[in-house]
């Protein structure tokens, strides 16, 4: 249905995203133009690029449907950071091929065993990441008990996000490469069906199960560049910050307008909605409220949830049944 | 959603099977932890250790109360730990104004239930979002309030004011009741244990939870408002999460808005591990006070093996797969058709 024109999915439940991203955009441009420098724009790439990318791993676990937001890509995410500082680094394996490699294959293979869970032991999905969450926010901090170690050498200067094109700025674009390469299989299409209707997909022939591994293993490997760049935020470990990421995630997923129940959701999509998480957050500290501007953050943000939540369900609910 | 339907399709007396083998388990466990306590960790069978581990599963299992009724009609209530947090902050800053502390409790709780029905009605506008939805009014309600508590003050997030003495007897370790040193919190949690389970199965209200829960269409048919079911038990939860919220001031003494924190995912825990299915329809408050108490007995255990809290947390969180997959395995998909 989306692809009539040829158009990424602009469906209606990308209105909600592109509109508020153009607001923000404005108001940004009027109230803090720092933004629109070559640094103001590096900086921005590097502070929301966990983001989108940990956005970007839900996307296809929700996509496949069952209710399966994956509530431990937080703490996932969290657990390869201090995997790659504490046990990679710290054992002297810096080279950046021996990274990358570790933080995808972690990433995939953690997924992997999560989705051979629900699928082979069938506990239903959200149980499964609940108790994902509890167990890696715990291995986390038994890896490393407080954040530090230093990130490789070669990863120090990423951080610095003074230009545009920096290597973290390669990273998400090798993720939007890798979603765009995975729409054009029929992987895709069949994950589309087994989210809108698991039943009907398995008896149309679609191997469900395999679909539902493969969208988790994709899901792992975006994991595991969300990672990458985390690290290079920080440069170093920290085993806490994951489960703010999940509920971050998962807003920004929302915001994008994803439909949690399975079946509608896209790359396009997830990035708007990690981008508009970002400029709110970025928007709210322009304003300088002082002390309180954490709280008036994480008030602006589930405000705007709700109102997105809401005008999603107007405008998707004159949609005709497709 | 696909899930709701699944478990439709399970008969009636399949779900109570699998309630009364859950239950068992439950027990099971409750009775090998405690064995396994006693071996291991000298005085865990000491009136001391049954105080504070009946004393913290009166604060988990007043906060699981709102998350089971959800669990009970397929929703899950993510804005419990926010509610806690902020009713814990807010209700010093009311005493700070010179409000009585009766009169500040019940504002308090009062705000919460609003939250909580303004969360219910929004969530059922929204069935497949709701997880979601109760999130943004949990992350609004809490910035409210912090921003409310912190005009005029140096700290964020921490609200300093004299606790009255009688909101510490009533929730602090070593509160007494009616001269006997148990505190009063854990008696407020029989006793409300025993209303709810009551209310549950003996009053039309209680009914139709179970009814919503288990056939939508057939709620409908009874003339049962799904809409009043729905709100009405996340203002219970909201009311019961501030509740929670100001008793923990009591416990800690001093308010502090991540005091509710751990609750997001230990209420759901307690729910789990008691066998309420999260999808409706099946469960009750009674398994939910079972899995509160193997869920306290359990951390009690590991602490007196001298574990970590993070260690806790991934034992906790190792077990609980295991524990639902005795009881509430889905069908295969085949057998879904």
């Amino acid at each position: 249905m989306s692809q009539r024109f040829g158009f990424p999915a602009l469906d209606r439940s990308l209105t909600v995203p592109f509109v508020l991203f153009g607001v923000l955009l404005v108001a940004a441009a009027l109230l803090s133009p720092r933004l629109f420098t070559a640094t103001g724009i590096g900086g921005a790439i590097i502070v929301a690029a966990p983001l989108i990318l940990t956005t970007l791993a839900l996307t296809p676990i929700v996509m496949a449907g069952r209710g399966s937001v994956d509530l431990s890509v937080g703490p996932l995410m969290g657990f390869v950071n201090v995997t790659l500082i504490g046990w990679l680094s710290a054992s002297g394996y810096t080279s950046p091929l021996a990274v990358v490699c570790w933080v995808v294959a972690v990433g995939a293979l953690y997924q992997l065993l999560q989705a051979l869970i629900i699928i082979y032991v069938r506990v239903a999905p959200i149980i499964v990441t609940l108790s994902s969450f509890l167990v890696l926010s715990g291995v986390n901090l038994m890896v490393m008990s407080r954040p530090g170690g230093v990130a490789p050498d070669w990863m120090m200067t990423w951080g610095a996000g003074t230009t545009i094109l920096s290597p973290v700025l390669i990273i998400v674009l090798a993720a939007f490469a890798l979603w765009a390469v995975m729409r054009r299989t029929t992987f895709y299409s069949h994950l589309r069906m087994t989210g809108a209707d698991e039943r009907m997909a398995y008896t149309s022939g679609v191997k469900v199960d395999t679909v539902r591994i493969c969208a988790h293993l994709l899901g792992g490997v975006f994991v595991g560049l969300a990672a990458l760049s985390y690290t290079a935020l920080i440069s170093s470990g920290d085993p806490t910050q994951g489960s703010s990421y999940t509920l971050q995630a998962v807003t920004a997923l929302v915001l994008g307008g994803a439909n949690l129940a399975g079946g509608r959701g896209g790359a396009l999509g997830s990035t708007l909605g990690a981008l508009n998480m970002f400029l709110i957050s970025y928007l709210l500290s322009a304003f300088s409220f002082g002390s309180v501007t954490g709280f008036v953050t994480q008030m602006a943000f589930g405000l705007i949830l709700v109102a997105s939540l809401l005008v999603n369900v107007f405008m998707t609910a004159r949609r005709p049944a497709f | 959603m696909t899930l709701l339907a699944t478990e439709q399709t399970m008969s009636q007396t399949g779900r109570s099977v699998k309630l009364q083998r859950s239950i068992v388990i439950g027990f099971g466990l409750l009775a090998a932890l405690l064995v396994l306590g006693t071996i291991l960790v000298p005085g865990f069978i000491s009136p001391r250790n049954a105080r504070s581990i009946l004393l913290l599963a009166a604060f988990l299992g007043l906060a699981s109360l709102g998350q089971t009724l959800c669990a009970m009609v397929g929703a899950l209530d993510l804005s419990i730990p926010y509610v806690i947090g902020g009713a814990n902050i807010l209700f010093p800053s009311l005493l700070v104004t010179g409000m009585p502390a009766w009169l500040a409790a019940i504002v308090v709780v009062i705000l919460g239930a609003a939250i909580g029905v303004a969360n219910g009605f929004l969530s059922f506008r929204l069935q497949g979002q709701a997880l979601i939805m109760s999130l943004g009014v949990g992350f609004a309600f809490v910035g409210a309030v912090q921003l409310y508590t912190s005009i005029g003050s140096d700290y964020g997030g921490t609200v300093f004011a004299p606790v009255p003495n009688w909101l510490r007897n009533f929730a602090a370790f070593n509160g007494k009741t009616f001269g006997l040193s148990l505190p009063p919190v854990v008696l407020v949690w029989l006793l409300i244990t025993l209303a709810t389970i009551w209310a549950l199965y003996n009053t039309w209200f209680g009914r139709s939870i179970y009814a919503v829960g288990g056939s939508r269409t057939a709620a409908a048919r009874l003339g049962i408002s799904e809409t009043k079911v729905w709100t009405s038990i996340h203002g219970i939860s909201g009311a019961m999460s501030a509740l929670t919220g100001v008793l923990l001031l009591g416990f800690s003494g001093g308010g502090f808005v991540g005091v509710g924190d751990p609750y997001l995912f230990t209420t759901v825990a307690a729910v789990v591990i008691g066998g309420t299915s999260l999808l409706g329809g099946a469960g009750g408050y009674g398994a939910t006070v079972l899995g509160v108490l193997v869920l306290t007995v359990m951390t009690s255990l590991l602490v007196g093996l001298g574990l970590s809290f993070a260690a806790q947390q991934a034992i906790v969180g190792l077990l609980i797969v295991p524990m639902v997959a005795v009881y509430a395995r889905t069908p295969h998909i085949r057998n879904q058709i």
